[in-house]
């Protein structure tokens, strides 16, 4: 069960707790924390959070409703596991890769990373960023050394078993030097209480990764995630994200292409049942000539659930040459779900090509009938309908087995709710 | 085999079948014929059990089962098949997992054992083979770029692969051309059956050339207004609708 959190309570938890770390960082988190007591928790009278009142979500006690949903296995990745916010060493072999945890880099006075953490694509006036960077603990730094390919998959494994009190802020750091590939997986189950996860990424020139986020938070799970990134010459960022929704889930991807050629590629699913909410939010920012972004937001909501996706295009006045494109689509189930969405261009060059297209709408009538009328009940046929919807994001996936883990978290989703996504109202 | 008495049915509150009637006996070939607006499309969306299809009076009896309290996958799985006058575009669902689905959802529902994916292979590369319909195109989304032809095709190998007791054909000449709807008409003359009956829905005469019915009935106003045999479709294609009708009323 998830107790109410104000920005007091919240400030309050982390005294005492910030123990042998390196003045560099002590510094960083105080001026954080001086940022996050100005601004407060973010409620809908700030525009972007308008679909989205984490003040209101946490003020509220909630109880979970159903089996708490848990992470996905990946065998053979490179693993770090985190139980209800702490890093469980034991468990994990991140340190195979090249991996350390973030405790260590904190507490070095003379670290490499220092300037990397709180410095990729920094963020104004946003108060969970500063809130993750003043209470930051937890969390796995990475870097893939030039011309190195990270052989497996870094699998972060987020399991929220048990309550937690108040909050966890967690930060993971991921740099890619020159021409490195890597894989990052990140699997998010159960129901934290309060959580923040930022990832920062930073993509140096030529440079490739694949990042998969599944999360499947429990329903009275609430949880606020950013991926920071910031992608070079000729590097590219490809990703799937895959969410539930949870009481409150949001995922923001704020990504500035900074080098020319740079390439960002997202396709998002979403599925949310229940009274669940589901934020996926995306800030794309096209710092310089010939840079190439696309997204795909799909989403699929039934009984009461909340949706929303906001999608914005920054093209800075030099940035000629741009290509942008952005796409949502949302499917309701039911009368009473509800789906948001807010495309945004901000585009100051003249010579680009942005596009964006949105589309609410119910599940085509004529399909589901065509089905039944071959003999397939209608829960299969809703599911059939669901999983084709997706069928075109799960197909951008390169990789066979990340493939085929989304898909089966697609599956795992329609099984489990397929009693409640067949009472379409 | 089938058997409708005295049926009405309504759409979005307005009465469209008032009072059809019509026994379709096993192994015959029955068509029925209409001008627009008769009800055609209202009677086998309604023997199919689509929602939204209210019968508010009469029956419907299949194998001397009431059908209208059963949903659209029940009446599949007791053997009654609809051929649709526009088959669905299905982005993302391979037609070979759709065919799979089906005839494993119905075997589920009849209590029998499903094929696994190497019988079902069997089965549906032999099939397919009979209606030239190639393997490429099976895994394609259904209906996804097929032109009408295919479609129809594609209709009639689902036909083949379900074996149903009745078949309703709604339209499945329109948007055809001749080598089209003779290649269609083939299939399904391939399938009749003793034990099998099929009902044609069409607006001209033409399909029934290839495929012989054994009794036509006229649909008009919601209702069967005439009877008769193959010779009543010469009948409408020189005199029109409304001569014929005219003589009825």
């Amino acid at each position: 069960m998830g107790d109410a959190i104000s920005t007091g309570s919240l400030l309050e938890t982390a005294t005492g707790r910030n123990t042998g770390a390196a003045d560099w960082a002590e510094a960083l988190r105080d001026r954080s924390r001086a940022e996050f007591a100005a601004l407060g928790l973010p409620n809908r009278r700030l525009e972007a959070w308008r679909y989205s009142d984490l003040a209101r979500a946490l003020s509220e006690t909630v109880r979970e409703t159903g089996s708490l949903p848990t992470c996905h296995d990946m065998p053979g990745a490179y693993s770090a596991i985190f139980e209800n916010g702490i890093l469980d060493e034991t468990q994990s072999s991140f340190r195979e890769a090249g991996a350390l945890p973030l405790r260590q880099i904190l507490a070095d006075p003379a670290s490499p990373f220092v300037g990397h953490i709180g410095g990729v694509n920094p963020q104004d006036d946003h108060p969970l960023l500063s809130l993750n960077t003043a209470l930051m603990e937890e969390g796995i730094v990475l870097r893939v050394p030039a011309g190195t390919t990270l052989e497996q998959p870094l699998h972060l494994r987020f399991d929220w078993q048990a309550d937690t009190i108040g909050g966890r802020h967690l930060r993971v750091l991921i740099l890619l030097e020159e021409g490195a590939k890597a894989t990052l997986v990140e699997t998010h189950g159960g129901s934290p209480s309060f959580a923040t996860i930022v990832t920062e990424v930073r993509l140096a020139k030529n440079s490739e990764l694949t990042h998969v986020r599944l999360e499947r938070l429990g329903s009275s799970g609430r949880q606020s995630a950013m991926t920071l990134g910031e992608i070079g010459a000729s590097a590219r960022y490809r990703a799937f994200y895959l969410s539930e929704g949870g009481h409150f889930s949001r995922h923001e991807a704020l990504l500035k292409l900074a080098g020319e050629e740079a390439q960002a590629d997202i396709e998002g699913a979403s599925l949310a049942t229940g009274t669940r909410h589901c934020d996926n939010t995306t800030i794309i920012t096209h710092a310089v000539p010939h840079t190439t972004s696309q997204q795909s937001f799909r989403g699929v909501l039934s009984g009461r659930a909340r949706g929303a996706y906001q999608g914005c295009i920054r093209v800075a006045p030099d940035a000629q040459g741009t290509d942008a494109r952005q796409m949502s689509r949302a499917l309701l189930l039911s009368h009473r779900a509800e789906a948001a969405t807010k495309p945004e261009l901000e585009i100051f060059a003249d010579d680009v090509k942005c596009a964006h297209g949105a589309t609410i709408g119910e599940l085509d009538a004529d399909a589901l009938f065509f089905l039944r009328a071959r003999g397939i009940p209608e829960a299969e046929a809703l599911s059939i309908l669901i999983e084709a919807f997706f069928s075109e994001s799960l197909a951008m996936i390169e990789n066979d087995h990340l493939r085929g883990l989304a898909t089966d978290a697609v599956q795992d989703w329609l099984s489990s709710h397929a009693s409640e996504v067949s009472s379409v109202e | 085999m089938l058997e409708i008495n005295d049926l009405h049915v309504s759409v979005h509150g307005k009465d469209i079948l008032k009072g059809l009637s019509l026994t379709v006996p096993p192994g015959e070939v029955h068509a029925i014929m209409g001008p627009n607006g008769a009800g055609k499309s209202t009677t086998s969306y309604t023997l199919a059990g689509r929602d939204g299809y209210d019968v508010t009076q009469g029956s419907i009896r299949f194998k001397g089962e009431d059908m209208v309290p059963l949903p659209p996958e029940e009446r599949a799985a007791k053997g009654i098949f609809l051929a649709f006058q526009y088959p669905l575009e299905i982005p993302g669902v391979s037609t070979l997992t759709f065919l799979k689905s089906a005839v494993n959802a119905q075997a589920r529902l009849r209590g029998e054992k499903e094929l696994d994916a190497v019988q079902f292979l069997k089965l549906i590369r032999e099939t397919a083979k009979g209606l030239n319909i190639s393997e490429e195109m099976l895994k394609r989304s259904l209906n996804v770029g097929f032109s009408g032809g295919e479609k129809k095709r594609n209709e009639v190998l689902q036909m083949a692969l379900l074996k149903p007791s009745l078949a309703i054909l709604d339209e499945t000449d329109s948007g055809l051309d001749i080598d089209a709807m003779k290649l269609v008409a083939e299939g399904v003359n391939a399938l009749r059956a003793p034990d099998r009956s099929f009902l044609v829905i069409t607006h001209y005469q033409r399909l029934l050339d290839y495929i012989v019915p054994d009794h036509i009935h006229i649909l008009a106003g919601g209702r069967i207004v005439k009877s008769g045999d193959k010779s009543l479709a010469l009948q409408l294609e020189e005199q029109g609708y409304d001569a014929v009708i005219g003589k009825v009323a």
